[in-house]
């Protein structure tokens, strides 16, 4: 594999653009990155696309070859893929491995999701309808459902408290307000998130990301070419995907994806944890950072409620992470937010994170995990940034 | 079929099977590797033998975790309760969990369970599907 850069991002705040199309939403987004980049639209030699459905009425065809038209983006190969929850991660990973390989210089990834459009219930009703093939939703099971079971096992094996995983709540919605593109941005106090309402216990409203609207782009280049396009060019350290493994014979305190995908990806990068200076993990519940904290390697297993408690996950601690206010306070925006993330991470690695700023930060770490079957995530990806 | 033509029908019938004492939890057992998974498939997971014994399953197990959820499904009245159970067949099972009011004073992490079979939710047409849950097990310990 040769090395590869990103040399350009562009993002929109994630919200509510039920008055506006998936179209439009994705256009902006890659005129945004292509822009960041220095480049036209006629450089880019591949594209991938991130979306995964469209929520009012199924799957979406052909999302990127309509949106890249719109741009004036033809004739190149255009590929939309679908991961769960990581899909944008997959759009950014094949595009890299694209480069990475040789096959060609410059790639576009880009996530694109509206999912204000539909009703929480046509929502739910997409992973727990009959043709599902997976039978858990239709018993009871959701998302917010696993993450309380396994908040449950956490507390019971650990000590893990409630107040530990209200902080996550607490500190992302603080980097969420100094954050222009987040879609919460107002803060609260830990006792303002434990008072909430009760979704799946231990679980409160804010301690679960929203849903929102929104896109997210990136140019990534073969690294030969990095200084040409940017005078910032930050290099793609590791670049891993994993599947799940549904383990039945561990104790649900972990994700067996999480932890294969960083050993992978710090092997690659030759790097380890402590070579970290911030990073953006996959908070779709409170609960679900903590564990990311011990399954990364940023703590010892158990002992990430202590790491938050203790402020090393904060701005000024040992590995800030969620400097963008997480999932929890932009909104999951499901082909967007890998993608998203990322391009947090390029911010800080530039220098350009304004008030949420993690000083001399130099090595970064991307985790997004995509879906969930039975006991595990069904795909992992961990990207390693470094300036 | 019960008053007003509502039906009682079972969330899978690859579920269940009378095996001469009522009605089991069913799984598969691959006679070449001894994997028993839940629920039957077409192939074994561990080594894609396309042979598999159906075995009922342990209507036993340990609460492995829990929680209150008060969002689902439509059909299933909020809060319910949910679980994983330890099976001793060696599978992780997730469960609606009954008869265990209130929930969080009555369940426990360990705790025996057993399992029943009854209706777990209503479809659209207002038919009664019926699955299993676990509750607090009547053993001799309680």
């Amino acid at each position: 594999m040769r090395a590869v850069a990103i040399a350009g991002i562009g993002g929109i705040r994630f919200g509510k653009y039920g008055d506006r199309s998936l179209r439009v939403l994705g256009e902006e987004a890659c005129i945004n990155a292509i822009r960041d980049a220095g480049m036209k639209p006629r450089d880019i030699q591949a594209a991938y696309v991130g979306n995964l459905a469209q929520w009012e009425w199924g799957q979406g065809l052909l999302i990127g070859h309509y949106v890249l038209r719109e741009i004036g983006l033809t004739k190149i190969p255009i590929t939309r893929v679908e991961n769960g929850c990581a899909t944008g991660s997959n759009a950014f990973h094949e595009a890299w491995y694209r480069v990475a390989t040789g096959a060609c210089d410059i790639a576009l990834a880009f996530g694109v999701e509206q999912m204000t459009v539909a009703s929480s219930e046509k929502i739910l009703s997409v992973f727990t309808g009959r043709q599902h093939a997976e039978r858990g939703g239709d018993m009871g099971n959701s998302a917010p459902g696993l993450f309380g079971l396994l908040a449950r096992r956490h507390m019971e094996e650990f000590g893990t408290t409630r107040e530990q995983m209200a902080m996550v709540a607490v500190k992302n919605r603080k980097y969420g307000s100094m954050n222009p593109e987040a879609q919460l941005t107002q803060t609260m106090t830990l006792e303002e998130v434990l008072k909430e309402r009760m979704i799946c216990d231990p679980l409160t409203l804010p301690q679960c990301c929203p849903r929102g609207d929104g896109a997210a782009a990136v140019v990534l280049v073969a690294g030969k070419l990095a200084r040409k396009y940017n005078p910032i060019p930050i290099s793609v350290a590791a670049s891993v995907q994993v599947s799940g493994t549904y383990p039945d014979d561990r104790s649900y305190t972990f994700f067996d994806t999480d932890v294969r995908a960083a050993a992978a990806a710090y092997k690659m990068a030759g790097l380890g944890p402590e070579d970290i200076d911030l990073a953006e993990v996959h908070d779709c519940f409170s609960v679900a950072e903590i564990v990311h904290y011990e399954d990364l390697g940023f703590c010892r297993k158990g002992e990430g409620g202590r790491f938050i408690e203790e402020g090393h996950s904060g701005i000024g601690g040992k590995i800030p992470v969620n400097t963008s206010g997480g999932l929890l306070s932009k909104g999951h925006v499901i082909g967007a937010t890998g993608i998203s993330q990322i391009i947090e991470l390029v911010r800080q690695l530039r220098g350009q994170a304004g008030k949420r700023q993690v000083e001399g930060a130099r090595v970064a770490l991307q985790h997004n995990g995509g879906g969930f079957i039975h006991t595990d995530t069904a795909s992992c990806f961990i990207h390693i940034l470094r300036k | 079929m019960s008053q007003n033509d509502k039906k009682r029908r079972f969330i899978d019938d690859a579920w269940f099977h009378d095996f001469g004492q009522g009605l089991s939890l069913t799984g598969g057992r691959c006679p070449a590797c001894g994997q028993t998974y839940f629920p039957t498939k077409q192939v074994c997971p561990s080594c894609f033998n396309a042979e598999q014994r159906k075995v009922p399953l342990s209507g036993k197990g340990k609460l492995h975790t829990y929680t209150r959820s008060h969002m689902g499904p439509a059909g299933i009245q909020t809060p319910f309760t949910i679980g994983f159970i330890e099976l001793p067949e060696g599978i992780k099972l997730f469960s609606l969990l009954t008869q265990c009011d209130p929930w969080d004073e009555v369940l426990s992490v360990g705790m025996e369970m057993e399992m029943v079979i009854e209706t777990i939710r209503e479809d659209e047409e207002g038919n009664e599907i019926v699955g299993y849950k676990f509750r607090p097990s009547r053993g001799a310990s309680s």
